[in-house]
Parts: structure tokens; C-alpha cells; sequence
């Protein structure tokens, strides 16, 4: 294959910093590649491939050694814009790159500057690659997230690029959303020889999508491989806080000597023997338990611009019980943020009660509601009102004159691992110390019942494993928690009550066991077991696992069984 | 109590911003919104300058009676009207108690209504040129009378990240509602609530800007890689974005009935 990126001997710094971010990076990226990268934070993935498309250094100057070659021009002799038409890029925060008010506006945005007469035909070409000609006329702000990431790739789609540049989808969308965004991109690989690049934390999809994988480890290049022999490399990947999917490290375990472990689930079927899993004791439920919270026929709408109604929730019923830990999925606009957020009296229902201890809560103020249940932000920017960590965890205790202010602050602090960040503005600190600074700040109130908006999305796999940990201290110290999640292995370990809404409806309220035994439930809210739940099902199990130890654990001993009859 | 209620339920963020979004872009299909931005700009700098040097006072109501007839087709947000009509009445009515106190008397009132007057004409002008427009249309003709590029994207991508920003304030203002305590007792006509909620809402602007300006990197280097910077400095560009801009029949009717109409006013009471 012809190479299409070329890095010789690159090192960068960026203006202003001590140590360079790439050391003598040498690469070649081979044309109509489907390449992910991958790398814990900060081992100089995004930098890398603003190198790949000029913004690097005609944009960011510092320092710059070495050669950049992309199809075969270099970097240094040519403008960015002449890279545009090459190489196009999805950033992380997609939302921030769109910077027109209407869709195909967005759409035909860089062909028009550009100077392309056809500049409407080519966007309108682009979104409807991507799907969304329906949308043309509409104002970006009516998009919702998913949406949001197409119209993204269709405004780089529409100067027919060939090499598209995609940071973290998995990290911004929901399931259901990044599949289709790669299945986009694998249509993109093969059928028009486009030279795909992710950065990408989720090894699953890598696993199923890409062909080569690159390595990175603090500004070097640990390894470039094709996809099966990157995976297998399980030891290296671990010491690098990056987790193979889960079938393999199920087989790694289960099979500590076989060269070859299977990356996906269908490989795994051959390796794995079927049936003969033991009977395990479904637990019984436990006795009638306080009502804390009930919602009594509740419909929910908000004006649009156009000034009509939408309705967003649709007559709920809900009791939350003391010692309840939910987990509330569904798709994006399902209407999950809506149901918590009628909690905390930010919003008011348009039709039926909601009542907290028995008092309807239309009656209190945001500020009581507040001091019995907190609302922990998607988006934990939002909850960054002073400027420290330390001052504000305190803000709730000091607005109320607490007088073990500083005694409490100090406890969440050490609780979540905050000692050395407290002087710091929260706002500049790294998604997963955002993250635990928004928990430590909920719990600073002092709260009976929590809420949580989707806490460990955006984050990396071990961030997130240490969210989950943070989650589940917490438990004993809550009457109760409601989670929004799109993150099936936190609802699984986390939840003993997952609810299923769809449409503004619940459509189903059990647990996990009940969620996962119902095709129709899944596929309806768009709703992805985890690996391990997939593969143990494939293999005939009767009662299937949700996570790796435990399949591991049941699979040996289902052999030693086997061993005594045999 | 309850009315003060039902009241603060309609003026919340969220209202404001569904007003602001619907004002920009909610009526392409009034009257105006078909006409050329060229057209809507002569009109104006007509409108919105010669009331200056008019003291009839009859021609200066014929003109605010047509700046009302244009209104009312603009189909203007309430919200606007009422924040223009309190602008109007507290600066004629402060004027007219100052007025009063240093010793004038109701002959003062004259000058002072033939003042409102022509700042009603010249706001009710602004307002219908400036809301029938939405930002494109308004960056596109200004574009069009030769402002440089950057501004008039500027302003086009400002109105883009208005409810952004409107909603990142929300957020911010509800999270101090979420961890500040609101004042146990309203006060002396609601004194304290009122103090309350205005400190928020200053306090609220110190994180907004904060976060404004971390999202802005991401949003520069898009704008340089799809082309903008390419965009300003090439004409053909320019003339490529504005091809579908075309004085129409409607145009030349609309100006010269309101031409037509100023001469009729003149003819008649000068």
C-alpha cells in the first residue's frame, strides 16, 4: 500500500512548555487505513494529528523537528488550507466547530470559503452520506448530540477529504450513536478508499472497526500493529490503563497459554465450550421499604422556538424507595435529565404531582428542594460557580453558615482524592478531576437522595473505572441515587433497579437481569449489554454474567465439574 | 402572592431565550424578512436619521404612525415592546420630573413629547429593520456594502452562539440557585428576594466567561481549517456568497410607497 502520512523523526513543543509533547515520532499511515490510536491522557494523541492536517505549525508555532509528509506535501511548504481538502478533522468537543446557525449552512460552510461554485451541492452531497438531509433547513441548536457529531463530519465531508480525522466518538455519544457513526466510517473506508484515523479510549469498537492500531505512550509511538496482534498484547495495553475488550481478557484468563486470544465475540465462540454453566440463586427481593419519592401522573413539555409545545415526558408513574439505586437508561431524548431534573424544581411539571416525603414539591423552592437532593450536571463545568475546588465544595455549607465548614470540606476532599487539586480553579483541571470535583461538591450538601446526570461519560476507561468505585462508597452515606447512564457496566454493577425510558415513557422497570432477558426492550431503547453479558449468552448459558471475574469464575468451574463426571 | 408567581414562571432564562432566538430567526415569513438587507438599510438610514432634524410635529406623527403600521407587520416580540416602551416612558417621564423640579412648567411638555416622538420613530425603525433581518441576511448585506468579511461573520456567528451561551448562563445561574440559600423572609416589597436574585444573576456572568473562552479554541481552528481566513481575502468568495442577493419588484415597491408617503407628508403640512 502507497503511505499517505509520513513522520520523520518528529519532536514538538508546544510554545510555553518544559518538555516536548512528541519525541522523535516515526510513522507511516498507509492510504484507505482504518487506524485507531490509542493512549492514556496526555500521551500526545490529539497533538499528533493536528500535525497531519498543518494546524501544527502554521497555527500553533513552538517547537517543531523533523518531517511531516501528507500525501506527499510537506506541512512546513504549504498553508492549512491547502491540508482542509486532504485531511478532515472531528473534534472532541464537536459542538464548538460548528459555526453556522443552520444545517446546511454548517454543511456547505468550507466549500463556500473555499470558493467552490458547487458549494451547496456538496454539502447538501455530505449530509445526506451522513443522513441528515431531512434536517437541511434546521438551526443546529434543534440537533441533538448525535446529530450534532454528523453534521461535524458532514461539514469536513463536503470538501471530500481523504483522510478523516475523528477524535473520541465513543467518549461523546451514546452507544448507539458512536456505532452508527463507525459503521459511517467503515462504509467511508471501504467504499470510497477513504484513510480513516480515530482516537479512541474503547477497545471494543476498535476491535470490530479498525484494521491497524497505534500505540502511543507519553509523546512516543509504543507500537503500530494490525488490529488482532495489538489487541492480544493484553500486559502492555493494562500498564497503559487501556482495557482489551472483554472477551479477550476473558480468554486470557480462562486460556493463559494460548498464542492467539479472539477479539471479538464471534472469535471467541470458537475458543469458548458451550452450555453447562451451574445454577446460581437469583436473589429474592427484600422487604416493603420507605417511599421517598413518587411522581403521580407527571407530563412534562417545553416551548421550542417556533413557541409550540413538546411534550417530553408522558403521564410517569414512579415511586423511589429508601435503599433504591437506579439506574435510569435509554437513548438520548428519551427523556432521563427531565425526569431527575423535576426533582430538583428547575423545572415544573405541566401536568400531575411530584412529592417528596409526602409534601408536593411544586410548594418549595429550588434552595430547600436542594437540601435533600442533589443534582450532579452532565457537564461539570456547570456546577463551577467560585474559584477553587475547596471553595467550591463549600459554597453550599458557607451560604447556610455551617459551622464545621472547613471540618466537612476537608473529609470530601481526602474522599475523593482531591488533596493537591483544592487550590486549583476547577474549570482548569482534566475531565475525570472535574468529575470527582462535581461529586465531592454533591456531597458537600449533604444530601438524602442523589442525582446523576451521565458521570462518567466522557471520560477514559480507567477514569471511569475510579467514577464507579467513587459511586459505589457512596451508597452507604445516601438514602438513594438515581443514574442516567449510557454506561451499561456502571448500570449493571451499580444499579439494583434499572429503568428503561423511551419516548418520554417508561417502558420497563426491573433489574439488569430482567432488562438484559428482553430482546425487544434492547433493541427498542437502543440499549448494548456489555461484551462478557453477549458472549455468555452465546454460549447457552442459562443465567448469563455481566462481568469478567464473574464468567471467568463460573467457566472454571463449570471445567472442574466437568473433570469429576468425566 | 400567587400572581407574583405566575409572573416570575414567565420571565424565567429560559423564556428570555426562546424570545431573543424567535426575535432573530422565528419570522422569515413576514413581509420584511423577503425583502433585500440593500433595501432594508436605504429605508432606514432614512427613518432612522432625519427625525433628528424635523420639528414639525405633525410630519413626525404622520412618520411614527407609519413606523407603527410597520411594526405591527414586523410582528415584533412583546418582550422588545415592553422593554422599549419602559426605555421611552422612564426617560420622557424622568425628563419631565426633572423638568418640573428645577422650575419649569407644563409648557415643558411640549418639547419633551415632540422628543419622545422622534426617538419612538427612530427605535420603532431600528427595531423593524433589525428583527426582520435574521443575522445572515444582515451579515450578507452588510457584506454586501463592503464591510470587511471578519465583521460581518462576526455577526452571524455571534447570533449562532447566542442560545449556547444563554443556556450555559441558565445552567450556571440555577447551580447557584441549587447550592445558595435563598433569603428566609421576601422583605419590604420583596425587597430581599429581589436583591437575591439580582446578585445571582451578576454573580453568574464570572464562570459564563470563564467557559466562553475555553470553547472558543476548538471553534478558531475550525474556522481556520474550513477556509474562513481564505474566505476574507479571495473577492470571488465574496461574490459567490452573495449571488442570491437581488433587488426584487418588491424592493422598488416598498421603497418608493414609503418615498411616496414622506412626500405626501411634506406636501401636506410644511
Amino acid at each position: 500500500m502507497q503511505p499517505i502520512i509520513e513522520l520523520r523523526n518528529v519532536t514538538y513543543q508546544y510554545p510555553g512548555a518544559n518538555t516536548p509533547v512528541l519525541r522523535d515520532v516515526n510513522l507511516t499511515i498507509e492510504k484507505g487505513d482504518f487506524v485507531a490510536i490509542l493512549g492514556g491522557n496526555g500521551s500526545g494523541k490529539s497533538t499528533m494529528c493536528k500535525l497531519f492536517n498543518g494546524l501544527i505549525p502554521h497555527y500553533y508555532v513552538g517547537d517543531l523537528s523533523g518531517k511531516v509528509t501528507v500525501n506527499s506535501r510537506s506541512t512546513l511548504d504549504h498553508k492549512v488550507s491547502d491540508f482542509s481538502k486532504t485531511v478532515g478533522y472531528v473534534y472532541q468537543d464537536f459542538e464548538n466547530q460548528i459555526v453556522s446557525p443552520r444545517v446546511l449552512e454548517d454543511a456547505s460552510f468550507a466549500p463556500l470559503h473555499f470558493g467552490l461554485p458547487d458549494f451547496e451541492e456538496r454539502g447538501i452531497r455530505a449530509l445526506e452520506v451522513v443522513g441528515l438531509l431531512e434536517h437541511r433547513d434546521e438551526f443546529v441548536w434543534q440537533l441533538s448530540g448525535g446529530q450534532k457529531h454528523l453534521l461535524a463530519l458532514a461539514s469536513i465531508l463536503s470538501l471530500n477529504p481523504d483522510i478523516i480525522i475523528i477524535d473520541e466518538p465513543s467518549a461523546q455519544l451514546d452507544p448507539q450513536h458512536a456505532r452508527e457513526i463507525y459503521k459511517l466510517l467503515q462504509k467511508l473506508n471501504k467504499e470510497e478508499g477513504k484513510t480513516i484515523i480515530v482516537i479512541e479510549h474503547h477497545t471494543e469498537f476498535v476491535a470490530e472497526f479498525a484494521n491497524t492500531v497505534i500505540l502511543m505512550n507519553q509523546g512516543s509511538i509504543e507500537f503500530k500493529l494490525p488490529v488482532v496482534k495489538a489487541l492480544n498484547e493484553i500486559e502492555l495495553l493494562e500498564q497503559h490503563q487501556i482495557f482489551p475488550p472483554q472477551v479477550t481478557q476473558a480468554a486470557a484468563k480462562c486460556f493463559p497459554h494460548k498464542e492467539q486470544l479472539p477479539i471479538t465475540i464471534r472469535e471467541s465462540l470458537d475458543l469458548f465450550e458451550r452450555g453447562g454453566q451451574m445454577e446460581e440463586e437469583v436473589s429474592s427481593p427484600g422487604p416493603e421499604r420507605e417511599v421517598i419519592v413518587q411522581y403521580d401522573k407527571v407530563c412534562y413539555s417545553y416551548q421550542t422556538i417556533t413557541k409550540k409545545k413538546k411534550r417530553v415526558l408522558h403521564d410517569i408513574n414512579l415511586t423511589i424507595n429508601e435503599g433504591d439505586y437506579i439506574a435510569l437508561v435509554g437513548n438520548n431524548g428519551a427523556g432521563k435529565s427531565t425526569l431527575m431534573r423535576l426533582l430538583t424544581g428547575l423545572i415544573k411539571q405541566e401536568i400531575g404531582n411530584v412529592f417528596l416525603g409526602g409534601k408536593d414539591i411544586r410548594k418549595t423552592t429550588p434552595e430547600k428542594l436542594a437540601e435533600r437532593i442533589t443534582y450532579i450536571y452532565q457537564n461539570p463545568e456547570q456546577m463551577f460557580i467560585d474559584d477553587s475546588v475547596e471553595k467550591d465544595i463549600g459554597f453550599y455549607l458557607r451560604a447556610r453558615k455551617h459551622p464545621q465548614t472547613e471540618k466537612i470540606v476537608n473529609q470530601l476532599v481526602e474522599q475523593f482524592h482531591l488533596k493537591e487539586l483544592k487550590k486549583r480553579d476547577s474549570r482548569l483541571l482534566s475531565g475525570g478531576q472535574q468529575r470527582r470535583a462535581s461529586l465531592a461538591i454533591g456531597m458537600g450538601m449533604n444530601p438524602q437522595i442523589m442525582l446523576l446526570d451521565e458521570p462518567t461519560a466522557n471520560l477514559d476507561i480507567s477514569t471511569r473505572k475510579q467514577v464507579s468505585r467513587l459511586l459505589a462508597q457512596l451508597k452507604s452515606q445516601l438514602k438513594a441515587v438515581v443514574i442516567a447512564t449510557h454506561d451499561m457496566q456502571l448500570a449493571c454493577e451499580f444499579a439494583n433497579r434499572i429503568i428503561v425510558m423511551h419516548e418520554g415513557r417508561i417502558i420497563h422497570d426491573g433489574d439488569k437481569y430482567s432488562v438484559y432477558a428482553n430482546q425487544w426492550l434492547l433493541k427498542k431503547a437502543g440499549l448494548y449489554p456489555p461484551q462478557i453479558f453477549t458472549l455468555s449468552k452465546e454460549l447457552e448459558w442459562k443465567h448469563p454474567v455481566f462481568s469478567v471475574e464473574e464468567f471467568v469464575q463460573q467457566y472454571e468451574r463449570r471445567e472442574v465439574s466437568y473433570g469429576v463426571w468425566t | 402572592m400567587e400572581y407574583g408567581r405566575k409572573w416570575m414562571d414567565k420571565l424565567s432564562v429560559e423564556q428570555v431565550k426562546i424570545e431573543l432566538l424567535h426575535t432573530a430567526y422565528g419570522n422569515s415569513d413576514i413581509f420584511f424578512a423577503k425583502l433585500d438587507p440593500r433595501t432594508l438599510f436605504i429605508w432606514y438610514s432614512y427613518f432612522g436619521i432625519t427625525p433628528w432634524f424635523l420639528h414639525n410635529e405633525y410630519i413626525l406623527l404622520g412618520m411614527l404612525l407609519f413606523m407603527l403600521v410597520t411594526t405591527y407587520f414586523a410582528k415584533i416580540s412583546p418582550l422588545i415592546m415592553l422593554i422599549l416602551s419602559l426605555g421611552l416612558l422612564g426617560q420622557g417621564g424622568s425628563l419631565l420630573i426633572i423638568a418640573l423640579f428645577f422650575g419649569g412648567n407644563w409648557a415643558t411638555l411640549m418639547p419633551l413629547f415632540i422628543l419622545t416622538v422622534k426617538l419612538m420613530v427612530i427605535s420603532l425603525a431600528s427595531i423593524t429593520v433589525f428583527c426582520s433581518m435574521n443575522p445572515t441576511q444582515l451579515s450578507n448585506g452588510l457584506l454586501k456594502i463592503g464591510v470587511p468579511g471578519q465583521v460581518s461573520f462576526s455577526i452571524a456567528y455571534g447570533y449562532r452562539m447566542l442560545p449556547t451561551l444563554v443556556e450555559e448562563y441558565h445552567h450556571v445561574f440555577q447551580s447557584f440557585r441549587l447550592r445558595g440559600k435563598a433569603p428566609e423572609k421576601r422583605g419590604f416589597l420583596y425587597i430581599r428576594t429581589i436583591s437575591y436574585f439580582v446578585k445571582l444573576a451578576v454573580m453568574s456572568f464570572y464562570p459564563l466567561l470563564l467557559s466562553t473562552a475555553k470553547r472558543a479554541r476548538t471553534t478558531v481552528e475550525a474556522l481556520e481549517t474550513k477556509g474562513s481566513m481564505y474566505g476574507f481575502n479571495h473577492p470571488e468568495v465574496k461574490k459567490l456568497k452573495l449571488k442570491t442577493l437581488k433587488m426584487k419588484k418588491r424592493d422598488y415597491l416598498f421603497l418608493i410607497a414609503s418615498f411616496l408617503y414622506v412626500v405626501l407628508l411634506f406636501v401636506y403640512f410644511y
